[in-house]
Formats: structure tokens, sequence, C-alpha cells
């Protein structure tokens, strides 16, 4: 057992061609060849499921492929030779999210869970590499922002639906012998894009699209009474309803057609049209935003927003770190609230307005559950009475609001929308709500400053709200005691690090009983300070991770510093999301409690330093502003 | 003259064994059988391959045992096992280039009666398997007979019969080893290694065995029913 042989050596020097085992020492690795064993899966056999529990192994592809798959966004991941799965829900004692499935012959290593806790104990580059993914899986994530892996994964996905599941309607048939005048009149009718001919009992003959009326009909000049069998296109191509959509794309993109027929034993039973097929590819951040740009009713946008959402679940589950991706799902989800104002509003709205974004939207740091914060500033048209202008905006706002509602982003339960009149005002009542604020210091100017003073114009005339962020920075570095009120109010909420146990969880009978707060101890501590350290500075900058690194310069703090806040607030906002997809998959209420028991011993450590690094930002806070 | 001097030769042998390796050997011989019923998921077999001096079965002499355990459908790599034993005579260059266990290699092997008394304890009572047996049985049987003195009688399946007879379709088109492991992409770390060669085939065997449990054949006495089928069809029973 001790020694090695000619198996555990070429087994060592195959793993050291991947990483991480190629940085990891040879003693390690020979001991990791020790403790494996090899299994054999058949094409489509499942590996790993999210049924079988706690996954209790990881595999290491020695040859072949395997797919990740996961519920309605299909596969999404492919796996391939020397690389290992699945780290992330073994270093946490969890179930895999995904359904991992050979594609073809596989041939895996298997290390015991038991055996791979003590690899990473035993190896620090192994142990590092497992914990920096789980940290923020920067490398990968970097693939899929660029949306390469994510699109094209996509894409792969879609058009392996079957057909029968892209037909959206009985085919619309017309016999051989009909004039084109009535064909025609049919297609318009139908609101189709193209007519099938075919015979009494349904076997197909022809098609004949739209596109081909210019080009055969009408320059031609041939009379409405020609009957449809001389200008449709013969024998047209069928596939069964069991054929994949990429068969569709393909004869297709072959052939130049934009209509493919199903067919089942010879009688057309669906027209496949080349927009069914581009439909399928929606899922992929650009598709999603095309998709939105182009929408023109509420409930296409309805649809587009649970696309982001379950894009946001994909790119989780892909790893993507959490930078990305709530940059990505903000940025979706600004589209979609952009194209539901523009849908609201209609053609000609005769005021001019800027509609705000707020708090976590504003920092672009929207996690997977958010509810709406927003506002509005418009510009009161000479002669005309403020009122009756705030009356007409509030009206348009509620239709908003409630078409935001309607797409997944709930009503603020604090009134903080453009609804309400408090936040419906012109340039001038901004300045002086802001300004009142900002001279009384009273604790709810406090908690108001820190939904409010995260403005980013989502909307309409960006100067408004650029002007005001601009107003905003010079009054308050005019009034040092308002940041110093700031920072005092910040530093009550402490992190949950505790003296004798590792964390200070809540009691045991709240409403969460033994948790950690994420989002109120966990980021806001984050939040604030970089709040008030880019208001001191009069930055511009909206993102936590901007501001502070904006604030680095001026403020001398050193950058090492400013990235390990940087770092530790990202992970916790992984964190969040992790549990949110956690509760989403398990069908409950967002929220953003975790019982730091059932975290792994790993994530509690990386969870401690990130508590550790608020503390530390807090006292150059507390320091900054004799706090 | 020659089958006088070999069983004296023999008979030499079985005395050299020093007490605490006859010990091994009696130990290992008291085992009882395996239970050749068990289903796969809890059965232990033994993947063999072995190199010697060449190809004839009645001259040549073995050189190493590579030997893999699959145990549960799975291939243990802790459980591997590979020896050469020691060569009072390397043999030709042309054979050291199939095996590339070269000649310092085979004289510093290790003492034939302890290398095979190790594989006999890797062994166990796991019933063993190979692909063409003829070959590795007979080279493995002969040096136990000569070496220990043992008369080995141990169950042996050779896929060589076993996989043509799951996958009908392929019968004619694959016959050796590197056919049907290329069928599978199945690589070989060191082709003509006896413990390479012996991985390749307990990968076969891995494939193999859920085509044998879609034959509701579910352990290796059915196998040795399915091997038994194809020789008595391939005329060689």
């Amino acid at each position: 057992m001790s020694g090695s042989n000619s198996l555990l050596t070429a087994t060592v020097e195959h793993l050291s061609r991947f990483a991480p085992f190629d940085s990891m020492a040879a003693e390690d690795l020979l001991w990791l060849a020790q403790h494996l064993s090899l299994v054999y899966y058949h094409n489509g056999e499942v590996l790993l499921a999210p049924s079988e529990g706690v996954s209790e192994r990881v595999l290491i592809i020695k040859q072949g492929r395997v797919v990740g798959e996961s519920g309605e966004a299909g596969a999404w991941l492919e796996l391939h030779e020397g690389e290992a799965f699945p780290i992330g829900a073994v270093l946490s004692n969890r179930p895999v999210v995904s359904t991992f499935r050979a594609q073809g012959d596989v041939f895996a290593y298997v290390l015991g869970a038991e055996d791979f806790r003590r690899l990473l104990e035993r190896s620090l580059p192994f142990s590092r590499f497992c914990t920096e993914r789980i940290a923020n899986l920067l490398d990968q994530s970097q693939r899929s922002l660029q949306g390469v892996y994510a699109a094209s994964s996509n894409e792969r996905q879609s058009l392996h639906s079957p057909l029968s599941s892209l037909a959206r309607r009985a085919p619309v048939t017309c016999l051989p012998e009909t004039m084109l005048g009535e064909a025609l009149q049919t297609i318009q009718a139908q609101k189709i894009s193209a007519i099938v001919i075919a015979d009494e009992a349904q076997h197909p003959l022809g098609v004949f699209s739209v596109r081909d009326l210019i080009g055969r009909v009408i320059l031609p000049g041939l009379s409405l009474t020609t009957p449809i069998r001389a200008v449709m296109t013969p024998d047209p191509m069928t596939l069964p309803p069991s054929a994949h959509a990429f068969e569709a794309a393909l004869l297709m993109a072959q052939h130049g057609f934009r209509h493919v027929l199903m067919a089942e034993e010879g009688r057309v039973t669906g027209v496949i049209s080349e927009k069914d097929l581009f439909s399928l590819q929606r899922v992929g951040v650009t598709q999603i935003s095309a998709a939105i740009r182009s929408a023109t009713r509420l409930e296409d946008l309805r649809t587009f927003a649970e696309d982001i959402r379950q894009l946001g679940h994909n790119m989780l589950a892909q790893g993507v770190g959490s930078e990305q991706l709530t940059q990505i799902i903000s940025t979706l989800n600004d589209l979609l609230t952009q194209r539901v104002i523009t849908l609201e509003c209609g053609q000609d709205c005769p005021y001019r307005f800027c509609w705000l974004a707020f708090g976590s939207e504003g920092r672009l740091e929207q996690t997977l559950s958010t509810d709406q914060d927003n506002g509005l500033i418009f510009i009161l048209p000479a002669g005309e009475d403020l009122e009756t202008v705030r009356a007409r905006l509030l009206a348009l706002s509620e239709r908003i609001n409630k078409a935001l509602d309607a797409c997944g982003f709930p009503l603020c339960k604090g009134q903080v929308m453009a609804s309400n009149p408090r936040w419906c005002l012109t340039l001038d009542e901004w300045k002086s709500t802001f300004a009142h604020w900002i001279d009384s210091g009273d604790p709810e100017a406090l908690l108001n400053a820190s939904i409010f003073f995260d403005i980013r114009p989502l909307f309409g005339v960006d100067a408004l709200a650029t002007e005001l962020r601009a107003w905003l920075a010079d009054y308050v570095q005019a009034a040092p005691r308002f940041l110093h009120q700031m920072a005092v109010n910040a530093l009550r909420n402490r992190p949950p690090l505790g003296l004798i146990r590792d964390f200070v969880v809540t009691s045991a009978s709240g409403e969460h009983p033994a948790t950690l707060d994420l989002k109120l101890n966990g980021t806001t501590p984050f939040v604030d300070a970089a709040r008030i350290f880019a208001l001191a500075i009069g930055s511009s900058a909206s993102g936590t991770a901007a501001r502070l690194r904006a604030a680095a310069a001026p403020l001398n703090i050193p950058s090492v510093e400013v990235e390990a806040w940087i770092s530790s607030f990202f992970f916790l906002q992984l964190l969040r999301l992790r549990r949110q997809h956690e509760e989403s998959l398990a069908g409950e209420t967002l929220d953003n409690h975790i019982d730091p028991d059932r975290l792994n011993d790993l994530d509690r450590r990386i969870l401690k330093e990130s508590f550790r690094q608020a503390r530390k930002l807090q006292s150059r806070l507390a320091m900054d502003y004799q706090a | 003259m020659s089958n006088i001097l070999m069983r004296l030769r023999r008979h030499w042998r079985g005395l050299e064994l020093l007490p605490a390796q006859q010990q091994r050997l009696e130990a290992w011989q008291s085992q009882p059988a395996e239970d050749l019923r068990r289903p796969f998921a809890e059965a232990r077999y033994v993947v063999v391959d072995v190199e010697s001096t060449g190809l004839d079965l009645q001259k040549d002499r073995l050189i190493a045992i590579g030997a893999v355990a699959v145990v549960g459908g799975r291939i243990d790599f802790a459980q591997s096992f590979e020896v050469v034993l020691r060569q009072d005579q390397a043999s030709s260059r042309a054979n050291i280039l199939i095996h590339g266990i070269g000649g310092e290699a085979q004289r510093e092997g290790q003492a034939p009666a302890e290398a095979l008394l190790d594989f006999l304890e890797f062994l166990g009572t796991s019933p063993l398997v190979a692909f063409h047996v003829a070959f590795d049985r007979t080279m493995i049987v002969r040096a136990m007979r000569a070496y220990l003195g043992l008369n080995l009688k141990h169950p042996w399946l050779d896929l060589a019969y076993v996989v043509p007879e799951l996958l009908p379709q392929w019968q004619h088109k694959y016959r050796a080893l590197d056919d049907w492991t290329g069928h599978f992409g199945i690589g070989n770390f060191a082709r003509h290694s006896a413990l390479a060669d012996a991985l390749a085939t307990a990968q076969l065997l891995l494939v193999a065995l859920p085509l044998a449990k879609d034959k509701h054949s579910e352990h290796y006495h059915s196998l040795q029913a399915l091997e038994q089928a194809r020789r008595w069809v391939s005329g060689q029973n």
C-alpha cells in the first residue's frame, strides 16, 4: 500500500496534466492515486443526481464527456478529461444541484468524500484550488461572463429539444388547386408566415411562405387566381416530431428554408419556422437582452423576467462569481424596467422625467430576490400646474410599478416607489428633501440616506439624476456632522463575531432561529461604509466595490486592504445568492438567513474571515469619524 | 529424461521453501472456496495479465504479473499489483523490446517464490479474469508448480469469449484486446506492460458487467456460462 507501481505512476502522470493536480506535490498525488477507484458509466448513465442526497464522492474524468443538467435549464455544463466535480457540493456537504450524465463511454476516478477531506488537509495547492472555487470561482466566471460559455451551452441545450415541443399550433394547410388569392387570405387571417400545401390525406406537397410572394407572384405579375401549386416550393423537407430542433436548424441552414415540416406517418402535423428555433435560445445574456428590447407586450416581458431569474440560477450553478452575477442580473433587470416604462409611456409622453433606481438596484447589486426601490425626477413644463403634472406622473408610475410587480419585482413594502407622492418630485424638491435629511440627521433621515443616496438613472433624462448626485456630493461634503452621524449609525450594526463561539446567531425563538442575517450583518456593514467613504470624497461611483476602490487613494487606505474588503463583500454576496438559489429550488421564500452550523468548515472559515474584514473596515470608519 | 529432471527440480524447489513461505502457502490454501454466485456489486475479481520470455507455452518463462482488483464493479487502485520475477538469465533482446522489462530489471526482480506468494495473497479467494486466458493461465500455473509446488486450481474467466457474446454485432470485427478497448476508447498507459494491460482488461470488464446484467447475467458463474456457450459456438470447447 505504501509503495508505488506503474499503474499508480501512470495515474499520477495523467492527473498532473490538469489543474490543480499539476501544482500538487508528488507525494500527495501518489497518495491521491492510491485512494482512487475507477468506475465506468455507459452513455446516458447518471453519475450524480440531486436525489442521491449529500454527495459522498468527487469524480475526476479519466476519459469521456459528462454533462451537467439542471431543471428547466437543461444541459448547461460540459465536463472533460481531468475535470473534478462536484467540489462545491462535497465541500459543503450538500447534494449536487445538477444531474451529471455520461455522454458516450465515460471512465471516472472516484475519490470518497472522507479521502477528499484528507487530501484538502494534506495539500495546500489542492485546498487552495477548492477554496478559491468556493470564494469566487473567478476563472470560470470570467469565461461565462463573456457569455461565450453560457450562450453556447444554452444554445446546445435548447436545440436538443424535440420538435414536438416547438410546434405551437396545428398546421394551416390548403389543397394544391386552391387559388393564390384564397391562400393569401388564409395566411393573412391566421397570422402565419407560411401555408402548407397538402392533399386530402394531409400528405404535404409543398410550402408557400410570405417571403415567396415578391419573387414568385408580384414580380412575374401572376394573377391571384393562379393555383397555389404553381408557386409553392415543392417536396418540402419533413422531420418526425421526435427529431431534435438542431436537425431542423441544420436543414434550414443547408437548404436556405425558413420552414421545416413536422410529419408523422407521412401526414403533416406541424410547421417549424426559423423564428420558433430562435426563440428557444433566448435564455442567454445576449438573447434575453435582444428579446427584451424588441418586446411589445407586457406578457412577453413577464416571461423574460422569469428567464432572467432562470439565467441567474444557471449562472450561479455554473459558478459565476457574485460580482459578475449581480451586475448581469441588475443590467438585465434595468433593460426590462426600461422596456416596461417605454411600453407604459407610449409614444408621446408629454413630460420629461428621469426614472431612478435606489438601494441595491441603484448600486447594481441586485440578488435573486429583490423588490422595487424607485423614484422619479420630473421637469415641470412652463405654465403648468405642479400638482396636476405630479398626479399624471403618479398615475403613470403606478402602472409601471404594477407592471414591474407582475414581472416578479414585488412592490416595496416601505413604499419607496415612484407612485408614492413623496418620491415623485422635481429636482428642486429632491434637493430640499435631501437637504432636510442632511440638516436634521435624525434616525429616519439616516435610514433614508442609506436607500436614497444610492441613486442611478434608469430611464429618461439622465442629466437630472446626474445633477442631483453632483449636488448631493457637494452638500454632504459641506456637512461633516451628517457623515459623522452616518458613521455612528453604521457602526451600530456590528458583524456577528462572538468571543466564545465563532458567530453570534439570532435568538432561538425568533422568526429565523439561531441564524445569521447575511444581508443585515454581512453585506450591509460593507455597503454602509462604502457609501460614507464615497460621499466623503465626493465620488459618484454607485457600487460598493467601485466606491471602496475609489476611496483607497484619497483616504490613504492600502489597496490590499481594500481588495480584502471587496473579496469579503463578494463572498457574502455569493453566500446570499447560494442561499436564495437553494431556497428557490426547494420552493421556499427567499431570505438572507443562514445557519452557520450547516456550512462546511471551509465556508465557515471564509465567513469568519469576511466578518473579521467587516470589523477592520468598521474600525477604519470609527477612526476616521471618531465614532 | 527431461520430465524426470523437471520433477526433480520441482521437488528440489519445493524443499527450498522456507518455513515462513510454507506457512504462507498453507494459509492461502486453507481459505474456503469463493462463492461464484455473488452479485457483481458485492464481488471481488482479480484481473490479471502476464509478461513472459516468449509465446511458447511449453518453453517460455513467466517474467511479470500485473493485476488489479475489481471490487463491487470498481477498479480499486489501492489494490493494484505488479511484480517482476527474478530471472537467472535475461530474455532475448527482441523479447525485452516487447514488454520493456530490461535484462537488469529481470535479474533484479523478486525471488520467484516470494513473488508468487505475494500474488497469491493479493489474489485471495477472488476468481481470476483475463483476456485470452490460455496464455496467462498456463504461465501462472506452470510457475506456481515450479516454484511453489502448487497445483493452482483457480476459476478463470476469459473476456475474449465473454465480450463477443455480449456484443455480437462486433464479434466478427474485433478479436484482440486492442480492438475492444479501442472501441470503447479505453486507453493503455503502457501496452505490453502487465499492469497496464491488466488495467485495460479490467476496464473492459467494467464495460461488460452492465451489458451482462442486461442479459440477466449477474455473477461470475453466469459469466462463465456465457464463456462456455461462446466456446461451444466457436468450436473451442
